[in-house]
């Protein structure tokens, strides 16, 4: 029963740091209407940068960290810009496809420069706290707390500050927003900076949990798809519950299966919910 | 390499990849419908191809079904196969559209992936399936080469041809009906819902006879064949030909291979450089993708035919 606990636990973790990586997904999603399968490899690009700049260079971790998300940020907007902005007109399905090949020049630029083999970075082992029987490790424990503030902060964002509005408004009606006179291009920019921004700071987290490989962001695109498509791609709160119980999920599973069988599980969520309810958890009707 | 093996390297995977976009041109130019699960339905060609011609299971072997069977048994089972997984996976996911087609396909094929990979006891897990028995086509005279890119070549050219005819039909002129208004086609009289899952099922077919041959060329059917990037490369190759024309697809994939083989057929001095001129032809290819798709320059040209 305590394995169990322990499982469920980790999977708690599993799930924070999907949260984090599917957020920045499911805005995109909102407010430029497509699915951005090279935004995992943003993921992969702040984690790299994060190691060139920690293990190879000798910084310490935060700030290396914190270059790595800003860096990214201005990436993704500037992908945004040159690549996406003048193809909006020829609709989602281009768009999703059109970022299939930008995964494939950023996963082979990262390759040229970095090359196979599995990496880590320069920081002290993890330290184990034990509770109730149940063992969690402090670096699990930040990637639980960010999950958290960047929720927060999040939602703060959205509900509260100008930006944030006009984001929600860009979203839920793209024409009745800009003839209301929201500037429709500042907004598409800003939600470019904040989703590849958050994408940096899931990458720092798979930096921090995980080992580096140059495919490491190609297993996460399948996760964050299996999050994105259970939360249905309407809302973002929905995201927080489906980023949750597809990590605990895969997970638990693992008591009773091989864990190889992780990401078959995490698919088995998503088509069996989509079976019962074709528009995810949000149940919001598709436009 | 010389040019011989080069030219008979791009006419068999570019025949036999060809089937597959010339199936995906039947899903998504015609039927409207985005599968990101391609490959998955090649794996199934593939294993059940394996699988039937297999001798039964010794030694290490940690596979249960071997029927050693002939080879036309095993090509007519993966066409079966690759059918059944399109009727199972078609059945609850036609219903969703657009993207969240595109999603499910996709969890679909990875779902196979992590399957065969985790589930030993259909093809060895990881290890896979070696020695794939085939056809000697010694016996006609041919060298294996030529025999196998001549295969591939008349499969390709059958998959054409029938979806040519199917498609000046009656029905594939239904078929464009749903495609471009479904409402309308409804109050004609069609049945959307069937249109669609028989498109999907019957555009299978081929790709399961694909995965077959692929089985007796390479010999070998193992899981890291059969990954998502199979599905990429054959989207990029049906957006780099243009969509909805079967020349274009063909040409298209072409195309692609032939870029492939060249850069693999370059002799590389060290392990690094090979590597380097991995990265260099997915980055040629990603960026490739994208301005094709910014610019469109096959449907520019086919405007301006048809208004000429």
């Amino acid at each position: 029963m305590t394995l169990l606990a322990q499982y469920a636990l980790t999977g708690v973790v599993t799930g924070c740091f999907l949260i984090l990586a599917t957020i920045g997904f499911s805005l995109t999603r909102q407010v430029e209407g497509f699915l951005n399968i090279a935004h995992a490899e943003m993921l992969g690009v702040s984690a790299f940068i994060t190691w060139g700049l920690n293990a190879v260079a000798g910084w310490p971790f935060l700030p290396s960290a914190a270059v790595a998300v800003v860096a990214t940020a201005f990436l993704g907007l500037a992908i945004g810009r040159v690549v996406y902005d003048p193809m909006r007109r020829l609709g989602p399905a281009v768009l999703l496809i059109t970022s299939v090949g930008v995964a494939y020049v950023m996963a082979g630029v990262m390759h040229a420069i970095i090359g196979t083999g599995i990496r880590s970075l320069d920081m002290p082992l993890a330290t184990s706290y034990k509770a109730f029987g149940l063992r969690i490790t402090d670096y699990q424990m930040v990637v639980v707390a960010l999950a958290a503030a960047t929720g927060i902060s999040l939602a703060l964002f959205l509900n509260r500050t100008k930006t944030g509005l006009a984001i929600r408004a860009m979203s839920s009606n793209p024409e009745l927003a800009a003839s209301r006179g929201i500037d429709v291009r500042q907004t598409s920019r800003a939600t470019w900076l904040i989703a590849s921004g958050l994408a940096g700071l899931a990458g720092v987290m798979l930096a921090l949990i995980a080992t580096l490989s140059t495919d490491i962001a190609f297993n996460q695109i399948l996760q964050i798809l299996a999050v994105a498509i259970l939360a249905g791609l309407g809302s973002l709160y929905s995201v927080i519950a489906a980023g949750l119980i597809v990590g605990i999920a895969m997970d638990m599973s693992v008591y009773w299966i091989p864990a190889g069988y992780r990401p078959l599980i995490a698919f088995l969520v998503v088509i069996l919910a989509l079976l019962v309810r074709p528009q995810g958890l949000s149940g919001k009707a598709r436009s | 390499m010389n040019l011989v093996q080069l030219f008979l390297a791009v006419v068999m995977f570019g025949s036999l990849f060809s089937v597959l976009t010339l199936s995906l041109n039947l899903q998504y130019a015609r039927g409207g419908m985005i599968n990101f699960g391609t490959v998955a339905y090649f794996a199934a060609g593939a294993y059940a191809y394996a699988i039937v011609t297999q001798e039964p299971p010794s030694g290490l072997d940690q596979y249960l079904v071997g029927l050693h069977g002939p080879w036309w048994a095993g090509f007519l089972a993966a066409g079966v196969a690759s059918m059944a997984f399109a009727v199972l996976t078609g059945w609850p996911t036609l219903r969703l559209r657009g993207e969240y087609l595109a999603l499910t396909t996709f969890a679909f094929a990875e779902m196979l992936h992590s399957l065969l990979v985790n589930e030993r006891r259909i093809g060895n897990g990881t290890v896979g399936l070696a020695n794939v028995e085939r056809p000697d086509p010694g016996s006609l005279g041919l060298p294996d080469a030529w025999a196998y890119a001549g295969a591939a070549f008349l499969l390709m050219l059958a998959t054409a041809l029938v979806f040519r005819r199917l498609l000046a039909s009656p029905y594939g002129r239904a078929i464009d009906a749903v495609r471009d208004d479904e409402t309308a086609a409804e109050a004609i009289g069609k049945d959307i819902a069937r249109l669609r899952f028989e498109v999907f099922v019957i555009s299978a077919v081929p790709i399961g006879f694909a995965g077959a041959l692929y089985a007796m060329i390479t010999t070998l059917v193992s899981p890291d064949l059969f990954t998502a990037e199979v599905t990429f490369f054959v989207w990029i190759a049906l957006v780099l030909g243009g969509e909805r024309t079967i020349l274009g697809a063909v040409l298209g994939t072409m195309a692609l291979v032939g870029f492939q083989e060249l850069v693999r057929a370059f002799p590389f001095e060290s392990v690094r450089a090979a590597e380097i001129a991995a990265a260099g032809e997915d980055i040629v290819t990603g960026i490739l993708f994208i301005l094709i798709l910014r610019w469109q320059p096959f449907e520019a040209m086919v405007k301006r035919r048809a208004a000429a």
